[in-house]
């Protein structure tokens, strides 16, 4: 099991196609691969879930995974977060 | 007497044709209960329902030019991931095994339950997202009532060519349906300018007025309408001073587009008779298409990121299968690759590599070339794909965010060893392949000319190197009046590259989004580019500044500008805008 703590930094937040965008990358893990928000957790393959967290920019949010690929996965899904979904802003 | 009503203008452009009131068939779910013994069919009608509309929305999707409407397929791919969620599927096959009823009205108790779940969320946004589970759950339901037609409504004619289609509201499969049948404009009652109705028909280019009230009902089938995307306005009966109006603007539009595509075929030469050069930034197949549509002379920028950011690192094979398809869409005309220039500490693969340094700024940290030279192996993978490519057409490399000397001459001796290994191997590649930097960072711009003797050329990148001169993140709303192209630091300092670039023989293009930006064409002229590289659909438009720009007289107005802070009365682009006449 692995954690690493996240900053949403896009302008626009965890929206609709950020969301879809998150569980298409955790999905292509093993591993299962978990969003944190305080003290809810959603699973990351869910789009449901993910838009539940309703997390806008500037939330604080933790990646974990558990699985055989949980480094590769943590990794991707805290650079995409990074990289602002590949928003411009 | 004309009938004006208004709305969410959310998609720009004018219509005008037909009205035609889409009336939505109600779906009556009734609730029956099923033998315990029918339960697996039950779920496995279920299960057909959902693949069908599965289907029937990637159908839609994939139909989709990705060139212009990404938004608008990544609408319906958040729709087709939410018919997969277990919250409905998984609860409803639930349901229909523990209280024996029809799939129908299974689907239908879960809805109401997310929907409550939803509709208690404090943010508002995720409040509307509600309205998406519903019409996922009602095109599941319409498929098992075998409703066939690819909209809820009535009756919707095939061809809407000349017709305005006036919904309560419509759904991302509806609006991508009307669209393909050639819808000419959009209105509904419902929806916001954040509703996913309104980024469709942005994305797909429909004129569109969303939230105008009592619209089925105030406007009238088979009466002419003509609709205003960009002033949220529909106007019925419009009298002839208004008709004559949109009629003008709509011509201008056309002659404005035809203009366009008249001049691809043309020289890019400035009044003066000097040659200018247009590249594309690009990197899907249908934008290399596009690209060679607008007579691009290549591909100035081939971002290679999105190899990297879904699971383990590409290995070699794979990139360069990625660069070769690039390089044959191009027909013989220059692809530059860009290497891998992603920020963060967190590399699939590669985050071994570095401590994360918490709160540290990722914007100056670890990133683009300093990540690639951290692991010298594992960048040669990339050098080796993008040198083998190079066998197969034009090709040019280039190393973004580069600092300092060390690491321009290291990224040559890099080359240089892959170069030699392939050789060895037997395999292909071009010997000459050039090699050059992006100039993002000032102190390198300012030391290009020791860079020079390992660089064949340079392509500024004007986004990163703006924010690192000013010190401003045009992210960030407190801060982002700084980030101005038009301060006199920025354009002394960009002349300065321009200036000694061609002093050294290097060629120098621009890849930043001011290239593509025609209001800067002028300027950038002024100050010396001649390479310009930009989005596609820009091309034509920045194409046709050229042609009508006198570059010394620019210049001259541009050097005024600068040595007269006291003269400046009117900005610099309305400056050069003036020097022409």
């Amino acid at each position: 099991m692995i954690s690493t703590p996240v900053t949403i930094i896009n302008k626009l937040g965890l929206h609709a196609r950020a969301a879809t965008r998150l569980v298409n990358c955790a999905s292509g893990f093993e591993a299962e691969v978990n969003v944190v928000h305080g003290t809810r957790v959603v699973n990351a393959k869910s789009i449901m879930g993910v838009l539940t967290l309703a997390a806008s920019k500037g939330t604080d949010l933790a990646i974990e995974a558990h699985g055989p690929d949980e480094n590769d996965a943590v990794a991707a899904v805290v650079t995409l977060i990074n990289e602002r979904f590949g928003e411009d802003e | 007497m004309t009938l004006a009503l208004t709305g969410h203008g959310v998609a720009r452009g004018i219509a005008i044709g037909r009205c035609h009131v889409a009336v939505r068939n109600e779906l009556e779910i009734g609730e029956y209960r099923i033998a315990a013994d029918d339960v697996d069919s039950e779920i496995q009608r279920l299960r057909d329902a959902v693949a069908a509309a599965r289907q029937q929305l990637s159908d839609l999707s994939g139909r989709m030019d990705q060139s212009v409407a990404v938004p608008a397929s990544e609408i319906l791919q958040t729709h087709i991931l939410m018919l997969d969620d277990s919250t409905i599927r998984q609860n409803t096959e639930d349901r229909i095994r523990g209280e024996l009823c029809n799939a129908e009205w299974a689907l239908q108790s879960q809805l109401e339950e997310v929907l409550f779940e939803f509709l208690n969320m404090e943010d508002e946004y995720i409040r509307t997202r509600g309205e998406d589970i519903a019409q996922v759950v009602r095109l599941i339901q319409g498929k098992l009532t075998e409703e066939h037609g690819a909209t809820h409504f009535e009756h919707i004619p095939d061809r809407l060519a000349d017709t305005l289609v006036i919904a309560s509201d419509l759904t991302p499969g509806e609006l991508a349906t009307l669209h393909e049948r050639g819808v000419a404009g959009i209105v509904t009652e419902h929806g916001g300018p954040h509703s996913h109705a309104a980024i469709m028909a942005a994305s797909l280019g429909v004129p569109a007025v969303l939230g105008v009230r009592r619209a089925q009902t105030l406007l009238r089938e088979g009466e002419t309408l003509i609709l205003d995307g960009g002033k949220g306005l529909v106007y019925a009966s419009p009298d002839a001073i208004i008709r004559r109006h949109y009629h003008e603007v709509q011509a201008e539009t056309r002659r404005f587009r035809l203009a366009l595509e008249a001049i691809k075929d043309l020289p890019t030469q400035s009044l003066d008779g000097v040659a200018v050069h247009l590249m594309v930034n690009a990197e899907r197949e249908n934008e290399f298409r596009q690209a060679v549509q607008v007579c691009a002379e290549g591909v100035g920028l081939y971002r290679t990121e999105f190899l990297f950011l879904h699971g383990a690192p590409p290995d070699e094979e794979t990139q360069f299968a990625e660069y070769g398809t690039a390089v044959r869409a191009m027909e013989n005309k220059p692809v530059t690759i860009r290497t891998l220039d992603l920020g963060a500490d967190k590399m699939p693969g590669l985050h071994e590599l570095a401590e994360p340094v918490r709160n540290a700024n990722p914007a100056l940290g670890l990133r683009a070339v300093r990540l690639s030279l951290r692991d010298a192996e594992h960048f040669k993978i990339q050098l080796r794909a993008i040198l083998r490519a190079s066998a197969l057409g034009p090709v040019r490399c280039m190393v973004p965010m580069v600092t300092s000397t060390e690491e321009i001459a290291k990224v040559r001796s890099l080359v240089d060893e892959t170069r030699d290994e392939l050789a060895r191997k037997g395999q292909a590649f071009d010997p000459d392949m050039p090699l050059g930097c992006m100039i993002e960072v000032p102190a390198a711009a300012l030391a290009l000319g020791d860079f020079a003797p390992y660089l064949d050329f340079i392509s500024v990148g004007t986004n990163d190197l703006l924010q690192y001169t000013l010190a401003a993140d045009r992210v960030d709303e407190q801060v982002a009046h700084l980030y101005d192209m038009q301060h006199p630091g920025v354009i002394r300092l960009l002349r300065f590259i321009f200036r000694e670039a061609s002093a050294l023989n290097l060629p120098a293009s621009v890849c930043g989004e001011v290239a593509g930006d025609r209001r800067y064409t002028r300027l950038l002229l002024a100050l010396g580019l001649r390479d310009f590289s930009m989005f596609p659909g820009r091309l034509l438009e920045v194409k046709q500044v050229i042609l009508n720009t006198d570059i010394p007289k620019a210049t001259t107005a541009l050097t005024h500008w600068l040595n007269n802070p006291s003269a400046r009365d009117s900005s610099l682009l309305e400056a050069l805008d003036a020097s022409q006449h």
